[in-house]
């Protein structure tokens, strides 16, 4: 399986390249486009185990993020599928060796080849609080594992500290722990400092960071669109 | 006439030199950027007041054109579509047709140029609203624009399957089914869920974003009616 991914950085679109028989499993409204060979199956929600398919369908509606994926399988010889993110920025690969792992922020995943499994780390109150759907799929296994950025993609190797705010995280490894905490001293001063909540990293590992935050793009523009009915 | 295409691919802009007074080009409503002041400039409804209608309730499409005509030579004419994203031109020999999603039409040169907005209604009608397709016939250039990137794919005998709302338009050759795309996609999400089964021979050429998905992220931030109880 190879992600060749084109028209970077500002609308980019990769092209699973998928041999006989191969299958990558997609985030469910990314396809764009495929051969004809392909098969296509929508495995449900991945996280039976935090809520299961309502569960899923709740924060599909309210963190906007999908919980459902596609498997897409080359059938009688080799096949491709194009994928792409709805909002404008780049698409990057991060190669997952094994015994690693990886943690993807729930909207910035994409697709990922069936060696690597995934499984959603839901962060509870921690994440609900914060106001920003704070929940990370943990990726294992090995393989390719492609992602969407909204804006460019700063790749960070930390050896030590850093803070960065939930809604621009993309993913990190392990080798990373995190804090949830304040942007500021005093719970008034953090609401008020436009940051929420953010999260403390330490240790060594990589860190990719988007340049551009969702929410705090939906909430400049969606403020200016017309009221929607409750 | 003169034209190039600049500032692609994000913010494509279409720049029109006329080399002689009389020398037109007809655009959609709202594409014109900038413009010399010796142009002329005539507002007219495409195909007459019922197609301009029917296109306007099925394709969400303007009713107006422009016809920009040049008074003198040597103005400039400065075209742009709404969305960030690239444009191409496709010069279309006699009765050659071309298909276009209505959307992704910006200009075009030539008296003899037809672009029929009947063709396609009823199927792009039943086909939700990513799929309303002009077909328009040569001789004469067409300006058309995409929301994101340009991708282009050749389709050969295996034939391709696409997203309706991703589609910018095709050429002569292909022919297409719409279906609904198995699982959650439509459902949840850009609220189409359809694709396009597209066989015959020819070039698809497709959009790496798609309006609907952006107003789909963007309707849970709208703000909220208040009750008046």
């Amino acid at each position: 399986m190879r992600f060749n991914t084109h028209y970077r950085p500002a609308h980019s679109l990769t092209v699973v390249e998928l041999g006989p028989n191969e299958t990558v499993r997609a985030e469910a409204s990314a396809m764009i486009s495929m051969t004809r060979n392909i098969r296509v199956a929508t495995t449900g929600p991945l996280n039976r185990s935090t809520g299961g398919f309502f569960g899923g369908l709740k924060r599909a509606f309210l963190g906007g993020e999908t919980f459902f994926t596609n498997t897409f399988t080359a059938e009688n010889g080799p096949g491709h599928v194009t994928l792409a993110p709805a909002l404008t920025g780049d698409m990057l690969v991060h190669e997952l060796a094994q015994n690693h792992q990886l943690f993807i922020q729930g909207g910035s995943y994409v697709a990922a080849p069936d060696s690597v499994q995934l499984d959603t780390k839901w962060q509870g109150m921690k994440g609900f609080f914060s106001g920003e759907s704070l929940f990370f799929l943990n990726a294992t296994g090995y393989g390719p594992v492609l992602m969407n950025a909204f804006g460019a993609v700063q790749t960070i190797d930390l050896d030590g500290e850093l803070i960065v705010d939930t809604g621009h995280l993309v993913a990190f490894t392990s080798g990373l722990q995190y804090t949830v905490s304040k942007a500021s001293a005093g719970w008034i001063k953090s609401f008020l400092s436009g940051e929420g909540f953010v999260l403390k990293f330490t240790g060594r590992g990589r860190l990719y960071v988007q340049t551009r935050n969702p929410a705090e793009y939906g909430r400049s523009v969606g403020r200016a669109l017309p009221p929607r009915e409750a | 006439m003169r034209f190039d295409i600049i500032d692609a691919p994000n913010f494509a802009l279409l720049r029109i030199g006329f080399d002689a007074a009389g020398e037109k080009i007809v655009a959609e409503s709202g594409a014109m950027v900038a413009m010399g002041s010796e142009i002329d400039v005539q507002t007219s409804m495409r195909g007459g007041l019922l197609a301009a209608a029917k296109r306007k309730v099925l394709g969400g499409e303007s009713i107006f054109q422009n016809t920009f005509t040049a008074k003198q030579a040597g103005q400039q004419l400065f075209l742009a579509p709404p969305a960030e994203g690239d444009m191409r031109q496709k010069v279309l020999a006699p009765n050659e047709p071309f298909f276009l999603q209505s959307g992704a039409y910006v200009a075009h040169i030539g008296d003899g140029l037809v672009i029929d907005t009947k063709w396609g209604g009823v199927k792009g009608f039943f086909s939700g609203v990513g799929l309303f397709l002009l077909k328009i016939t040569g001789p004469g250039t067409i300006f058309y624009a995409s929301y994101g990137a340009l991708h282009e794919v050749n389709v050969g005998a295996e034939g391709y399957t696409a997203d309706t709302g991703h589609i910018v338009g095709f050429s002569h050759g292909l022919e297409y089914n719409v279906r609904s795309f198995g699982g959650m996609k439509g459902l949840f999400f850009s609220g189409e869920g359809l694709v396009a089964d597209f066989r015959g021979q020819g070039t698809l050429y497709l959009q790496t974003r798609n309006p609907s998905s952006l107003a789909s992220f963007l309707h849970p931030f709208r703000p909220v009616k208040a009750r008046n109880s």
